[in-house]
């Protein structure tokens, strides 16, 4: 008895077959497909980009990222209201773009010295795909964010709301690109993650440098020359309010004047 | 293999593939040597830009010439002396081989300079400008602490390339040696064709000159001893 517990007859064989094996993903033939390859098969960015030419995917990424970011800085702007509504889109995008431009030859540079074989337009398509999938889920969150920017008055509160869900959007990037750039045989990651504290010390430091993006002012861009900490710090202190907005022409960020 | 450096190798050479780089090495060729020097001026002729920009445009322009200037003059300079340094010290490689090898480390880091520079001028565009009071402390120290960020890093990455490449021609011990005694007379010739040619990000008090009229008094070890003894008389 006590050996047929502790040696148990061997089970029949399975009676299931075996999973056959996944079949392979569809081609990618139109953005609507690169937005799905996005979404579903992350990892398959590179093959994406060998099989369909980095220009077409970079100029769907372009399409992705001009449209969500578009909507959700109108997302942004319905805030404050007014001149926002068209300033928010145009600097969130822009913004987003630029940081992107500028970051661009680190991250070359940095995926190169860590081994990768990518090119830089390839590199390019890589980064267009972080900003699209950053972009396709920021729109996701528009209703949050609208529903929260209609209910709220604190300009502090939106800022904070803003930049958790853009960190997320952010985040999801981020492993997008490591691991795409991980298929063109990068030997170390040490760089890139270097590359990433620079690049969202960019992309807070444009917050500040093309504010203000939530509240409201007289001049398109700020006057005066900022660190986003100092700027942080004093609008949690409550230096943009209302009232600071109408002394101040040209005050850098000012509170929502909503009607 | 393809025995010459061309444009397209640039992962390669970034990433420091010994074997591609010690086949270049031994092979020197008339286009490894003028991608390498295009690489050089491009890339620290973008990162000289980014280090004068904050003063002003003529500025950039001037660092953006003198900065590749001191790479390729300290190649130049220290030639003979970095070629006969390899053979003494163990490492069997001729002139042309020791310059390129030294080339191909520059090239490296200029190009990570430049890769540096567009995060840098927006860096620039964020500070106060030069002439306000407050620039001269806060501005300064950010720009001047980020671009030593920037130059320790490409300094490092290019020289463990450097070593990597000296260590599979000649062994662990003789690429420790030589490399070594490369820096050591790099270090002395480039710091003071550095010194020669400063400023480099320029002050606002001071109009904007290629060369300063005393740019050949002093030296930069004079200038480290006396800035030792001001700190240490405080």
């Amino acid at each position: 008895m006590n050996d047929y517990i502790l040696n148990p007859p061997p089970l029949p064989p399975s009676e299931t077959p075996d999973p056959s094996p996944a079949p392979p993903p569809p081609p990618v033939r139109s953005i609507f497909g690169a937005i799905e390859a996005l979404v579903r098969r992350p990892d398959s960015m590179p093959q994406v980009l060998s099989e369909v030419g980095v220009g077409r995917v970079l100029g769907w990424m372009l399409t992705v990222i001009l449209g969500c970011g578009l909507i959700y800085g109108f997302i942004i702007g319905t805030f404050s209201g007014h001149e926002q509504l068209w300033r928010a889109p145009i600097k969130f995008t822009g913004g987003l773009l630029f940081a992107g431009a500028i970051c661009l030859p680190s991250l070359y540079v940095l995926s190169c010295l860590g081994g990768s074989r990518a090119s830089l337009a390839e590199v390019s398509g890589m980064l267009g795909g972080m900003l699209a999938l950053m972009t396709l889920l920021l729109l996701s969150f528009a209703p949050v964010a609208w529903v929260f920017s209609q209910s709220t008055e604190s300009l502090t509160a939106m800022g904070f709301l803003h930049l958790v869900l853009g960190s997320v959007g952010l985040l999801f990037g981020l492993r997008l690109l490591v691991r795409g750039l991980q298929r063109f045989r990068a030997r170390s990651q040490a760089g890139l993650a270097a590359w990433m504290g620079i690049f969202v010390l960019v992309v807070l430091q444009m917050t500040t440098a093309l504010r203000p993006l939530i509240g409201r002012a007289d001049t398109f861009l700020p006057t005066e020359k900022r660190f986003f900490l100092q700027h942080w710090g004093d609008c949690i202190r409550g230096k943009y309010s209302k009232q600071a907005a109408t002394l101040e022409p040209g005050a850098s960020a000012a509170a929502p004047s909503r009607q | 293999m393809n025995s010459t450096l061309t444009w397209r190798d640039l992962p390669v050479l970034l990433s420091g593939d010994d074997t591609r780089l010690g086949h270049w090495t031994t092979r020197v060729t008339g286009g490894s040597i003028a991608v390498s020097i295009a690489l050089v001026i491009v890339g620290a002729g973008l990162g000289g830009g980014a280090m004068g920009a904050w003063r002003s445009p003529e500025q950039a322009l001037v660092s953006a010439i003198k900065l590749p200037l001191i790479l390729l003059l300290t190649t130049l300079g220290n030639g003979l002396l970095n070629g006969l340094l390899a053979p003494l010290l163990g490492l069997n490689i001729g002139f042309r081989q020791s310059a390129l090898a030294i080339l191909f480390s520059f090239a490296i880091a200029a190009v990570i300079l430049g890769g540096f520079s567009p995060v840098i001028l927006f860096l620039v565009w964020n500070l106060p400008p030069m002439s306000l009071a407050e620039s001269r402390t806060t501005g300064y120290a950010a720009l001047l602490v980020s671009q030593v960020a920037v130059i320790a890093f490409a300094g490092v990455a290019a020289n463990v390339r450097l070593l990597r490449l000296l260590q599979r021609l000649g062994g662990r011990r003789v690429g420790w040696r030589v490399l070594f005694a490369w820096l050591s007379g790099n270090f002395l010739l480039g710091t003071q064709l550095t010194w020669i040619a400063r400023p480099f990000f320029g002050a606002p008090d001071l109009e904007v000159q290629f060369l300063r009229s005393d740019a050949l008094r002093g030296n930069f070890f004079e200038a480290v001893g006396h800035a030792f003894s001001v700190l240490f008389s405080l």
